[in-house]
């Protein structure tokens, strides 16, 4: 599914190159769960992003189920971005001025789905997350657990292959940093890929792979 | 989608509460401004275009300069409009307008009212100029003496209604004269360059007619379609030739045209199409004040800049706040949104705003034109908005406002890495934009040039009334119309010097306030040539004019009973006296040519200080006053005190002697007040705009401190943990913006300086542009900048240091 050959990220400053990965060759299948792991400033983010388009490499081939991804112009990245990809971040990352329900809808609405169909994908998403009753609340009127759950639901709805999980459970206590893992599980055992970097051990097993990063470099 | 991107940016402008006021209010005020402007404007230039032929009507005027005197005049002699129908093919129509019956007493029940609009004219009126009609025709209608034409508001006064045709209406002309009523028209719409109440006919006109030397009549053409008026302006000239000069050799003593030229003279008609008189006359002797296009181009530029300014707050704030909306961005970037959406998203947050200042601006509008129309002395109305430039206009702005508002964070922003924006590796440098920072520039240094303008037209009106003027203005009581009195008005005037209080009395032809005068030419030598003559207004005055007026004498004396030569006597101006080139014009002769043409020889008795008896705008001209009994004004120098007691003698005894007709009286300084009433009103409007302005600039400024503070907020935390003391966090956010404030100053001082000292040329007598205005209007600058920017700085400084640093 995924192919990275080569890549390196840096940047550039004053003729001084700063890198952020080195030479990271990686491949993931469909229905992988891989943990990414290591010291801060290792570079775990910039891979993270990078595999999600959101950033580019510097150097080396990026294949997304076989097509370059490093040639491609933005337009297209987006459109792939947008079809096959969901993100879940550490700090939630909802949109303070929009519901509970609205947050749902704003991939839809980029994805040009209409409005009858729309509204089906979000009441059925709102049932399976117990969260109806909350659906017209604003994102600073929810516990950071719940924020975080609306922030997987909305990087769900689209259906999306791979999701691509940013320490998801760094700013929630244990108890519901657990919850949100099974959920993770959960939808890995339904078949998506998932991506997470995380600095917690326990975490890491949910995943059946992982990857330590140390200083832009994959540590065999 | 668009629903989403409305919903977010309502939700935008009720959480931000106070950015979103100083968006909204001040981008209102700004377009409210120049709404307001527009009406003016639009009202200003759409003179005289109702006339069906209005792009061929086109009016003769006359440039005279004779013996060393200038005379632009837009009236001719009777004969021109006929002979010029007749010697040019290009010339369809003529009519003329006599408007010298001026004034006339109309019976209004048992009483006569004093009607002052009241014009003769020619048949032709109605085929040149459009005037509709209501009853009657217009096509015969003052072809008979004796017959008049009223507009319906007149009619519906006298009357009760307007169907009165085959009515009579009387006048007190040779002591109670009937007229016919043979059409009611339309009023006079309030944009025409004359304006009438009642037309009488020509023939009621007792005149000197087929004079080619005195001018009368207003004349207007009405060429052929397609005929150019430059080619039958330039021959205007051999119509000179042909008819004024033989007439003028006959009664002046004019030889040729090339003697009479090389001395210094002229005489010069031209074409003015009637489209442009209302912007471009500046004669003296038009039939209603004109406008000046010099104030169309000020207008324009202050509405401009009102709007610019209001406009520019706008995109600063949405700028500088667009830092924080980084993460939205970046979000929605990651939610699969490309760069269109995210523009138009901004663009209809910024388009929404200025259409709520639209809605906003027209409420204002619709509450301000009262007020705004009496200060303009126009009558404008909330409906022509609706006229098809303006509205278009406001339909246009939002969208233009928004855009420009609202392109620069969008492109901006849409920019970003989301990558960047998410892990937070970017941060809005606040410093950085240059743009903004000339933005403000740019903002105060257009307020600065509007305070400046304020200050100095408001010297230049307190120069006027503090300038001694050689005359009393306080304290004098005009009686008009005292004609009425007959052979009693001298029984009047003595009665009144019996009343306490009244000091002295006058009966007079003439103010020293402005009004049409006779101009008359003077000869210093007893042969009538024109290398030596003067032309000079002639005032008749009687005994006690000068010490009822405050008149002084520079040397000589006054007519007096005591000498037997007052008819043939003359006291000058010291004006005359230097044009005369006399050094001891006593006992020195002048000569004139009396209705007959014979020359009659008068002897200067005395010289009187020049007095301002034009407005400050014009140079004191040469006065020649003689001595003999005129009607028109009785005037008293009175004692204020008693003003009351004095009032109700004079009415009394008034009735007495004129009985039905009505007093009517004002006092001189009411009537000077009235001269440089245009000039008021332009340093009212400019004060109020150049207030509007500052305080939407200032708007602006408050806005972008608070978020300057917004966003300084750690650093100021960590300064006061370091110990820095309030003042001295005050001072460190205040700087940035004095120094903008001290920029736009220097910036706006030559400008300011270029545009008064233009607005004084307007002035014949003016004030110096003392550099102490440009000091003061920084000073206040920089203290209303201060004052608005303190009061949030203050408020970040005094925040407990323990709050802003524990937030990240």
């Amino acid at each position: 599914m995924i192919k990275l050959n080569n890549i390196s990220k840096y940047y550039e400053n004053k003729f001084i190159k700063t890198f952020v990965l080195r030479n990271i060759n990686l491949e993931i299948n469909e229905g992988e769960f891989i943990s990414v792991m290591g010291p801060s400033g290792a570079g775990k983010s910039t891979l993270l992003y990078i595999i999600g388009m959101l950033d580019t490499a510097s150097e080396g081939e990026y294949y997304f189920y076989d097509e370059p991804v490093h040639k491609m112009k933005e337009k297209k990245l987006t459109e792939l971005h947008k079809s096959h990809i969901g993100f879940v971040f550490q700090q939630y990352h909802l949109i303070d001025e929009l519901t509970v329900l609205e947050n749902l809808e704003t991939p839809l609405l980029y994805q040009k789905i209409k409005t009858s169909e729309r509204k089906g994908m979000v009441a059925d998403l709102l049932d399976r997350f117990n969260m109806v009753a909350k659906k017209d609340l604003f994102p600073n009127q929810l516990s950071g657990g719940q924020q975080q759950l609306v922030a997987i639901a909305r990087a769900i709805i689209t259906k999306p292959k791979l999701i691509l999980a940013d320490e998801p459970t760094g700013n929630l206590h244990s108890g519901q940093g657990k919850e949100i893992m099974e959920l993770l599980k959960k939808l890995n055992d339904e078949g998506t890929t998932i991506i997470q970097v995380t600095h917690s051990e326990e975490n890491a097993k949910y995943g059946n792979k992982i990857i330590k990063l140390n200083d832009g470099w994959i540590e065999k | 989608m668009i629903k989403n991107y409305l919903k977010i940016a309502i939700r935008n402008i009720k959480r931000h509460k106070m950015y979103s006021f100083i968006n909204i209010l001040g981008l209102a005020i700004g377009i409210a401004c120049c709404l307001l402007i527009m009406l003016y404007i639009q009202d200003e230039l759409s003179y005289d275009r109702f006339h069906k032929n209005a792009d061929r009507i086109y009016r003769i005027n006359t440039d005279l300069k004779f013996g060393g005197s200038e005379l632009h005049t837009p009236i001719t002699s009777d004969m021109m409009g006929q002979l010029m129908k007749q010697d040019y093919s290009e010339v369809e129509e003529y009519t003329r307008i006599y408007p010298y019956g001026g004034r006339k007493l109309v019976k209004h029940g048992e009483v006569y009212n004093v009607e002052l609009r009241c014009f003769h004219v020619d048949t032709t009126f109605f085929k040149v100029f459009t005037f509709p009609v209501l009853y009657g025709s217009t096509e015969n209608a003052l072809v008979d003496p004796r017959s008049v034409i009223l507009t319906e508001s007149t009619a519906k006064k006298y009357f009760g209604k307007a169907d009165i045709v085959g009515k009579y209406i009387e006048t007190d002309d040779n002591h109670g004269t009937l007229y016919k009523v043979s059409a009611v028209i339309k009023d006079v719409p309030s944009n025409s360059h004359f304006r009438f109440d009642f037309l009488f006919s020509m023939k009621d006109v007792k005149y000197d007619w087929g004079n080619f030397i005195s001018m009368n009549f207003h004349t207007y053409l009405l060429l052929r379609p397609g005929a150019d008026y430059k080619k039958v302006d330039e021959e205007l000239v051999q119509f000179n030739d042909k008819y004024c000069l033989p007439y003028a050799k006959e009664h002046l003593g004019i030889k040729s045209r090339e003697e009479f030229e090389k001395a210094g003279n002229s005489i010069l008609n031209s074409l003015i199409p009637i489209t442009k008189i209302h912007m471009y006359s500046k004669r003296t002797q038009e039939m209603s004040p004109t406008g000046n296009i010099q104030y169309i181009y000020i207008y324009s530029a202050v509405a401009l800049f009102i709007l610019l300014i209001a406009c520019i707050n706008f995109m600063n704030l949405t700028t500088a706040r667009s830092a924080n909306r980084t993460r939205e961005v970046g979000i929605r970037k990651v939610l699969g949104t490309d760069k269109q959406s995210l523009i138009s998203q901004f663009l209809t947050e910024s388009t929404l705003t200025a259409i709520c200042s639209v809605l906003i601006a027209l409420i204002a509008v619709y509450f301000m034109l009262p007020s705004f129309s009496k200060l303009a002395g126009k009558d404008l109305y909330f409906s022509n908005i609706v006229s098809r430039q303006i509205l278009f206009i406001i339909i246009l702005l939002p969208f233009i406002v928004g855009l420009l508002a609202g392109s620069y964070p969008a492109f901006y922003l849409s920019k970003f890495n989301p990558a960047m924006i998410i892990k937070g590796k970017i941060h809005s440098n606040y410093r950085g934009s240059k743009l903004r920072s000339f933005l403000v520039v740019f903002q105060f240094a257009t307020s600065v040039i509007l305070i400046i303008g304020t200050i100095i037209i408001y010297r230049q009106l307190n120069y006027i009334q503090n300038t001694n003027l050689g005359y009393q203005k306080d304290q004098v009581l005009v009686i008009n119309d005292t004609y009425a009195l007959g052979s009693g008005i001298e029984t009047f005037k003595n009665e009144m010097l019996q009343v306490p209080g009244v000091k002295s009395g006058t009966i007079t032809e003439f103010l020293p306030t402005p009004s049409a005068r006779n101009i008359e030419v003077f000869f210093k030598e007893s042969i009538s040539v024109a290398q030596n003559g003067l032309t000079m207004q002639r005032w008749k005055i009687d005994y006690d004019y000068l010490k009822t007026m405050g008149i002084q004498l520079a040397e000589g004396r006054n007519f007096s009973q005591d000498y037997g030569d007052n008819t043939s006597s003359v006291i000058l101006n010291e004006t005359a006296v230097k044009k005369m080139g006399y050094t001891n014009p006593i006992d020195n002769y002048i000569y004139t040519r009396n209705d007959n043409n014979q020359l009659t020889k008068y002897k200067i008795i005395g010289v009187v200080k020049d007095f301002h008896y034009e407005s400050f705008h014009q140079d004191i001209g040469p006065l020649c006053l003689l001595y003999g009994n005129s009607m028109g004004h009785v005037s008293f120098n009175i004692n204020m005190a008693s003003v009351a007691n004095i009032l109700s003698e004079a009415k009394s005894k008034w009735k007495s002697i004129a009985q039905t007709i009505p007093l009517s009286y004002q006092f001189m300084d009411e009537s000077f007040t009235n001269m440089y009433r245009s000039d008021e009103n332009t340093g009212t409007s400019v004060l109020t705009f150049s207030i509007l302005s500052i305080f939407v600039a200032c708007m602006g400024l408050f806005g972008l401190a608070a978020f300057l503070a917004e966003q300084k907020s750690k650093e100021i935390g960590v300064r006061k943990v370091l110990g820095a003391s309030v003042l001295e966090i005050v001072m460190l956010l205040s700087k940035e913006f004095a120094w903008w404030v001290l920029l736009a100053n220097i910036i706006a001082w030559p400008v300011a300086y270029i545009i008064m000292n233009n607005w004084l040329q307007n002035f014949a007598y003016k004030t110096e542009i003392n550099w102490l205005v440009f000091i003061i209007s920084g000073i206040v600058t920089l203290l209303i900048a201060f004052t608005t920017v303190s009061s949030q700085t203050i408020k970040a400084a005094l925040t407990n240091p323990a709050k802003s640093i524990r937030y990240e």
